[in-house]
């Protein structure tokens, strides 16, 4: 097993260098510059664009080769410098430093609020097949995998917010994070993230708890005269989560490329989401570059910590 | 009174009551509460270092630390800021004299004087090294070639700026300037990466009592704090400013925004035309209507690979006749804008409303009146079923290509309305929505074919974009009082003429205005009234409409004065 994990970390290096650097190139070689979302502001002041476009490149060293800015970039990657942000004139660290709790706190409590509500009601909805309480769950999953989870965002403030003024209208990041205040805020955010996932959890797992349900094995431990408890929660439980990591884990890497990000924007949460999306619109290139590459390991090491979950579930699978 | 002479304790007790009525009643009022601003994210600063900035929100957000020599009211009359007195400009037009305040201070508390200013010009604007990006805004055309206006210090609070041109409207640049600590800039001279990088300039903890606030907190894409500068310079006498801190808070989307108007979240933030009628049913909101310096336009490809006919003044008139502003006015703004038919916006001072023909509204808009003048433009009609149709020299079919970037709803509106008239004329137009980089790249920038040369927005009369266009709809900005910096579009060597319009008349009245001719404001004002009726006529594009801004402030918000320029008094506002 330790042989396997540090083969597949190492795999990793190779394949975030890899991506590294297709990103670099792919952002330099484009034809946008980051001139151009000013133009319009630099031609109302009467001025020549492609001379502050030149002024800007050369200050930044965009001007140079591409190979001379690669070998530049890498050569400071290993001295442990990620680089100037130029549209948030910070350096890429600190801006990341500063930024990433809030995506972390939104999709850690998202991912729990989800997980655990799920799992549960989709394991009472198989318990209960073809009761009210089933039916209600699939009717509330269907209507949870529909809405988009800007559109729940927007409605949870207009409701909440500005009607009943239960909640403010945006996250306030005076709060510190480690408050009651910031919980409760995170309240109205974590519902629009969470929500659509949770209604998948509940769909995926009562179709895998009504899959072993009726297999044979549930039938043998009924008849040893083992609780329905224990049937439930030790056989039949244990069996149906196996496919639901894969998906668990899969979900968790769209929730932090797509969905935290739309979340972020409604509530005004300022974290990764976006920090990358104003990257990309500014063509900010280290900083894009720098969030591929945290993504990229995050993608990574959520693949190896689903194939070392795999392991602990079903002692019969081995990678040595 | 004769009690007060009788009896010791009673005189006491009536002087501290005059002594707290002083304190009290007669004082300005007390620096309370927060002031927070809504703005959405894509508005946000690039840097507080500003010379590096390209944007225009970075200026905003220095100016709250920061003020600039002088400002404008909303008539435009001149307010001064660290200026002792308006700059003197000699009768030559050479030679401008400023005067600093001499009560300025640095944070250091050393005190601002004119070779801070000189040094932040000569040696940081001007210099090769760290590459300003407006500095051309301080070069001037001499024999051909590009140079630099001279500073040169006078006295502690006195310099002069020369210039070897006659440009009547230099001094506006001049109000703009903002100076750097030369104790502190002096450090990283030379040192483009460390300049940049400087905590100093990037956390402006340099800037002594020169605003009306001092930076705190600036948290990227969610809010920028400053708080009460107690030592500003206006704000001796008042005691300005009177919020505690200030805050610009940053948005995802407009609507959550304003519901944070709506529930008492922010203080003030701009609002949406859909939405006005509803938060002016608010009680405890005040909306006000303002001008801005914004407008809509078409521009008509007059380049070898548009339609042909939009090279001809009568056919350009024709289609500005067939869209009609008023419509676009009412429905699309629902009323907050107002048609356009120069660059020159009815705010400024420039504007003279008896002199621009206007085209698109009436008796110049029409669906008659546009098919009688593409007539006698020579072009004929044929009809296909019930529908006229316009034919091309060729005989076929007109059909154009109108392109814009998606994301404004207004725009879209706009697009399609331009679409439906110009149907109504016998013109298909085909509507195509590209990103802006796309737009720019393979619209605007164009070269001559077979040419080796870098695309540019104005490569000369022969250039030609990649892609063929017939027209674009976007929006530009104008300066209401220097309005000649549109030059940049409508001149023949405007760095951003994509669309090839060239007029010896249009370039002659360009020149004139930033001329010897120009310096008397009455002259200055007779070019304008001539530039904006060639300009109203020629329809090098068709000025649509310039929209005026809605801004929603809590009412107890006091001391606002609305206008084109609201926030030139930001410092006197405080709340009841």
């Amino acid at each position: 097993m330790r042989n396997y994990i540090i083969k597949r970390l190492f795999y990793s290096v190779i394949i975030a260098w890899g991506i590294l650097t297709i990103t670099f190139i792919l952002l330099r070689v484009g034809p946008t510059s980051p001139v151009d979302r000013y133009i319009l502001n630099i031609a109302a002041r009467g001025q020549d664009v492609e001379s502050v476009k030149q002024a800007i490149e050369a200050r930044y060293g965009l001007d140079k080769p591409l190979i001379e800015q690669y070998f530049s970039y890498m050569g400071n990657l290993l001295q442990g410098n990620w680089g100037w942000s130029f549209s948030t004139s910070m350096p890429v660290l600190e801006l990341i430093g500063s930024h990433w709790i809030y995506s972390f706190q939104l999709i850690l409590l998202a991912t729990i609020f989800a997980i655990v509500l799920g799992l549960s009601i989709g394991m009472l909805s198989a318990v209960k097949q073809n009761t009210r309480f089933d039916y209600a769950a699939s009717i509330f999953s269907f209507i949870g995998i529909s809405i988009p989870g800007f559109w729940l965002g927007l409605m949870l403030i207009l409701v909440f917010a500005v009607q009943l003024g239960i909640f403010k209208t945006y996250y306030d990041t005076n709060y510190p994070i480690w408050s009651l205040d910031n919980l409760k805020q995170l309240i109205l955010p974590v519902m629009a993230l969470g929500i659509g996932e949770l209604a998948g959890y509940v769909r995926y797992t009562r179709s895998a708890m009504l899959d072993n349900l009726r297999k044979e094995f549930v039938t043998t431990a009924r008849a040893k005269g083992l609780s329905e408890r224990t049937v439930i929660g030790k056989h039949v439980f244990r069996n149906a989560i196996l496919p639901l990591v894969t998906i668990i884990m899969f979900d968790l890497g769209s929730v932090v490329f797509g969905g935290a990000y739309l979340t972020e924007i409604v509530f005004g949460i300022p974290g990764l989401g976006q920090v990358s999306f104003n990257a990309i619109f500014a063509n900010d290139y280290a900083v894009v570059v720098t969030i591929t590459l945290i993504g990229t390991f995050l993608v990574l090491f959520l693949n190896l910590g689903t194939d070392i979950v795999y392991t602990y579930l079903d002692p019969r699978i081995r990678y040595d | 009174m004769d009690l007060i002479y009788r009896r010791p304790v009673q005189k006491l007790v009536v002087a501290g009551l005059l002594i707290l009525a002083v304190f009290t009643g007669c004082s300005a009022p007390a620096a309370k509460g927060v002031f927070i601003e809504g703005d959405v994210t894509g508005g946000e600063a690039e840097t507080l270092n500003w010379i590096l900035a390209a944007d225009a929100s970075s200026f905003g957000y220095v100016g709250y630390a920061l003020e600039s020599l002088a400002t404008y009211d909303n008539q435009f009359n001149i307010q001064l800021r660290c200026l002792g007195r308006d700059i003197e400009v000699s009768p030559d037009g050479l030679v401008y004299t400023i005067t600093l305040r001499n009560d300025l201070k640095w944070s250091d508390g050393s005190q601002v004087t004119a070779e801070d200013y000189v040094y932040t010009l000569k040696n940081l604007m001007f210099s090769d090294w760290l590459n300003y990006n407006y500095r051309d805004d301080w070069m001037e055309d001499v024999n051909g070639h590009k140079v630099f206006v001279n500073p040169g210090v006078i006295n502690d609070t006195t310099f002069t700026v020369t210039r070897q041109t006659v440009d009547p409207e230099f001094v506006y640049t001049l109000y703009d300037l903002i100076p750097y600590p030369k104790y502190i800039a002096s450090k990283y001279e030379g040192k483009v990466d460390a300049f940049t990088q400087a905590k100093e300039f990037n956390e402006l903890s340099y800037t002594g009592n020169l605003g009306p606030y001092r930076f705190k907190e600036w948290l990227r894409n969610d809010k920028f704090v400053v708080e009460r500068n107690p030592d500003f310079f206006l704000g001796k006498d008042n005691g300005a400013p009177f919020f505690s801190e200030y805050v610009i808070k940053m948005f995802g989307t407009a609507a959550v925004m304003q519901g944070a108007l709506e529930a008492g979240d922010i203080t003030y933030c701009g609002i949406e035309p859909p939405n006005v009628p509803k938060f002016k049913q608010l009680e405890r909101i005040n909306v006000y209507t303002v001008p801005t310096r914004g407008y809509n336009l078409v521009c008509y490809n007059q380049r070898a690979n548009g339609w042909e006919g939009l090279r001809k003044k009568e056919v350009r008139q024709a289609l500005s006749m067939a869209i009609d502003k008023d419509t676009i006015v009412q429905k699309m703004y629902l009323g907050f804008a107002e048609p356009a038919f120069s660059f020159i916006p009815s705010s400024s001072p420039w504007y003279s409303e008896g002199n621009v023909v206007k085209f698109g509204v009436a008796p110049l808009a029409g669906k008659q009146k546009a098919m009688e003048q593409l007539k006698s433009a020579g072009y004929e009609y044929t009809s296909d079923g019930d529908r006229t149709v316009l034919m091309d020299n060729n005989g076929k079919p007109v059909k154009l290509l109108l392109v814009t970037t998606p994301g404004s709803d207004i725009v879209e509106s706009m697009s399609l309305l331009i679409k439906q008239e110009l149907s109504n004329i016998g013109i298909e137009v085909e509507v195509k929505m590209v990103q802006w980089p796309t737009l720019l790249r393979q619209y605007m920038m164009n070269k001559v074919p077979g040419s080796d040369q870098e695309p540019r927005y104005n490569n000369g009369p022969q250039a030609v974009s990649e892609e063929p266009w017939d027209m674009v709809l976007m929006g530009h900005n104008t300066d209401p009082l220097a309005p000649s910096g549109s030059s940049v579009f409508f001149a023949s060597d405007g760095g951003l003429n994509s669309f090839g319009f060239f007029n010896d008349e249009v370039d002659a009245l360009f020149k004139k205005v930033k001329s010897t001719a120009g310096l008397d404001r009455e002259d200055r004002r007779k070019i304008y009234i001539e530039l904006a009726r060639v300009m109203s006529e020629e329809q090098p594009v068709d000025f649509l409409v310039f929209s005026r801004a809605n801004r929603g402030f809590q009412k107890t918000v006091k001391g606002i004065e609305p206008g084109i320029n609201m926030g030139y008094n930001y410092y006197l506002w405080r709340f009841e």
